[in-house]
């Protein structure tokens, strides 16, 4: 058997851009630095290249400047995928995407559509402290007419980057530092992981964790952990954050009649509330043997320090901690 | 304002005390220091004394009522303090304390307050008492669809979950058990239930109420021998160096019981096998550092347990001191709790009944008891093979199979015969 084909995080979205690319020559990359320096996280590297800097645009410093002109392009009949060098400059790009870019099919009767792509790398743990760590991407579940992916791993990315391509709608493609370096299974011919389909990641029997982006790893370390301990976890990610499969999750808490959400993004009107809501007004009420319960980022800037960065955050340890209580009745 | 007598903590862990009976009656003149009645821990019985003169005013509880610690067990009137105003006093400062919002729910379903427990802060009465006291059980979602699936009364279950919450795997146990014993109903707790009176004379009978130290031994055997899987070692072993000592000490006009020296043996076994020094409670095992061993005591009606603390550090004569000390208190009923407690280990004696041999019940905590015999004259093989006379005695090791692996009890079991067979191993 041959040995499987192992790319990073970044390797691989460098990978599914380029053969997008080359397939449909209606896409093209936007954003700051992304040609000749390659991008910030070196994403787009040598795609300036391969393709010339009609089809990997470097920009002025103007996040709305580069969701405005995808959403141009975008409606005039081509397929942009813009980056946003941090995910928290995305709050510059706001208008364009909440008033514009997620409006324009619904107030044109479906007339037009805003096929664009916006990649973001979010997260902590890198010290790059407040205003280059957030995690938003609860700002775009938030608005209709928005689709919110968020990959765990490397082969969910170049998977999920097709797919969202591929969408007439406009999508926001959430990634993360952290993962960038992080290794897996990738296929070389192109594919698509479908947009809102959940995945049971590891399955068990006492507690549902769902977890997205780089808590998916945390959470399967913990299972790891726990196991040890006889103490099975059951981790789930929805990879699309919306529209949200949320099938999978409300079986597996019908299973195993515990729940915890997961995320580095600040609990307080975060995500895991949304999937918490779901749960409970799901069937998997009637199932449920403990209160359901998150495990977010606290509510503070995340701090530039790195020790009171990293406890700012769920971490390996605290998910086992949260775990274990729940499993034990502690709740 | 008349004094309230409450229940004393007469121990650190101890949570409550039944009441054996009233020594006064209502309108009973008493001075400081009376006796005004008498109590039983699970151990030790014990008085409640006036703290000053006064008149015995509104006793509360009954004999056989076991009431919480500093609880007001009764009133006593200061001279010149009327009955009457006292009563009303009472009724304002023992008024309930309950959130208004527990006051509001317990009005408009019409529950008396007095009748609820609080579980706030200082007995407060919250909403949560009042839910419970009218029939509302805390369950998850999960015990709740089983229950309604299986026709499970909620109210019926005992929760394992936080606070007592009755999870979905209590309602499966229910279920097991019911389908377990098909013809026994569930029965329906009713603490309201008046106790029936202690002894009934009949034409055929007397029956006797299972109460008091009784009660508790009925309870602890039980749930020993059921939950602790017991396993029985024997062995014999040669008395002659006990004997020649017992003689010699005789002779110099002082005395040595078998039990003391097999409680000295015990704890020096003990300190060489510390598997079997230990406690099991709950998820945890605690391996003592002394040797606190515990002789049973019989009683008129019953037993006790006195323990002979640090045994290892004693030499055999301050335990006989102790021994013949502690056995004297607990046939007079006057061991104190800190006498009874605290055992590690337990040895019991049944040689002077003329018992050859027995097996024991393991005291819990603990996980080791031994159960010893008399000693007897037999016919033992020499090295050539001729048989000599020999006293000898046998004893039983029962040890809970959970916590003492059978090589553990083995070795114990070899330390204490080579003890003693060989008493100058004590200096050892």
């Amino acid at each position: 058997m041959p040995e499987l084909r192992e790319l990073t995080y970044a390797e691989a979205l460098r990978e599914g851009l380029r053969q997008l690319m080359e397939e449909d020559e209606r896409v093209f990359l936007i954003g700051e630095d992304i040609g000749v320096y390659g991008g910030a996280f070196g994403v787009t590297a040598g795609l300036i290249e391969r393709f010339g800097a009609e089809r990997v645009i470097d920009t002025p410093i103007s996040e709305a400047g580069i969701a405005g002109a995808c959403i141009g392009a975008a409606l005039t009949g081509m397929r942009p995928i813009g980056e946003i060098q941090f995910m928290d400059f995305v709050t510059l790009s706001m208008e364009q995407l909440v008033l514009q870019a997620a409006k324009v099919r619904f107030m044109f009767g479906g007339k037009a559509s805003v096929p664009m792509v916006l990649r973001m790398p979010g997260g902590s743990g890198t010290g790059a402290a407040a205003q280059h760590s957030e995690s938003l991407e609860n700002w775009f579940v938030h608005v209709p007419g928005l689709k919110v992916v968020m990959p765990s791993t490397p082969y969910d990315a170049k998977g999920l980057l097709r797919a969202a391509v591929l969408d007439d709608n406009p999508v926001i493609f959430v990634e993360h530092k952290l993962l960038y370096k992080t290794k897996g299974h990738v296929p070389e011919a192109p594919y698509v992981v479908p947009l809102s389909q959940t995945k049971v990641v590891r399955e068990g029997a006492h507690l549902t964790v769902v977890a997205t982006s780089v808590m998916v790893g945390r959470a399967l370390q913990a299972a790891e952990q726990l196991a040890e301990e006889g103490i099975q976890l059951e981790v789930i990610d929805p990879r699309t954050l919306k529209p949200l499969d949320d099938a999978p999750i409300i079986e597996s808490v019908k299973k195993t009649g515990r729940a915890l959400v997961v995320h580095e993004a600040v609990e307080m009107g975060g995500f895991g509330g949304e999937v918490v809501a779901r749960i409970a007004a799901s069937e998997a009420f009637d199932y449920l043997e403990a209160p359901i319960r998150r495990l977010a980022g606290l509510d503070i800037p995340i701090p530039y320090n790195r020790e009171l960065e990293y406890h700012t955050v769920p971490q390996v340890e605290s998910i086992v901690r949260e775990a274990r209580k729940l499993v034990r009745g502690e709740y | 304002m008349p004094v309230p007598i409450i229940m004393p903590k007469f121990g650190f862990t101890l949570e409550s005390c039944e009441i054996v009976q009233w020594l006064v009656r209502e309108g009973d003149r008493v001075r400081s220091g009376d006796p005004i009645c008498e109590v039983t821990t699970d151990k030790v019985n014990m008085e409640v004394e006036a703290p000053e003169d006064g008149v015995i005013h509104q006793i509360l509880y009954k004999a056989g009522d076991v009431v919480p610690v500093t609880q007001v067990i009764c009133y006593l009137l200061r001279p010149n303090e009327v009955a009457e105003t006292a009563t009303a006093a009472i009724a304002a400062e023992s008024a309930p304390s309950a959130t208004p919002l527990a006051r509001r729910i317990a009005e408009s379903n019409q529950l008396d307050l007095a009748a609820v427990q609080g579980s706030g802060r200082d007995g407060k009465i919250m909403r949560r008492d009042v839910e419970q006291a009218l029939g509302k059980v805390r369950a998850t979602p999960a015990a709740r669809r089983l229950a309604a699936e299986h026709g499970v009364d909620l109210a019926e279950v005992q929760g394992t979950g936080r606070g007592g919450r009755v999870q979905g795997t209590d309602v499966q146990a229910a279920l097991a058990q019911r389908a377990a014993e098909p013809a026994a109903p569930l029965i329906k707790r009713d603490t309201q239930e008046m106790p029936p009176p202690n002894i009934a004379e009949h034409a055929d009978r007397r029956v006797v109420r299972l109460e008091g130290m009784r009660r508790t031994i009925a309870q602890r055997l039980q749930k020993s021998f059921q939950s602790a899987p017991h396993i029985f070692l024997d062995t014999t072993v040669d008395m002659s160096a006990i004997e020649a000592l017992r003689a010699t000490l005789k002779a110099r006009g002082e005395k040595l019981s078998v039990t003391a020296v097999l409680i000295r043996a015990c704890a020096w076994a003990l300190g060489r096998n510390p598997a079997l020094n230990a406690t099991l409670e709950g998820d945890e095992i605690s391996y003592w550092r002394n040797a606190n061993i515990g002789m049973a005591v019989a009683l008129q009606d019953g037993l006790i347990v006195p323990v002979i603390h640090r045994a290892e550090q004693l030499s055999l004569y301050a335990i006989q001191q102790e021994v013949d000390r502690l056995a004297a208190l607990a046939r007079e009923g006057k061991l104190t709790l800190d006498q009874v407690s605290g055992g590690t280990f337990t040895v019991t004696n049944m040689g002077m009944f003329g018992v050859d041999s027995f097996t024991a019940i393991i005291n819990p905590p603990q996980v080791a008891i031994l159960a010893v015999g008399r000693t007897v004259r037999s016919f033992v093989p020499d090295a050539e093979g001729k048989p000599i006379l020999k006293p000898t005695l046998t004893m039983t090791l029962s040890a809970d199979h959970r916590v003492v692996d059978g090589a553990h009890a083995a070795h114990f079991l070899r330390d204490l015969r080579d003890v003693i067979q060989t008493p100058s191993l004590l200096a050892w």
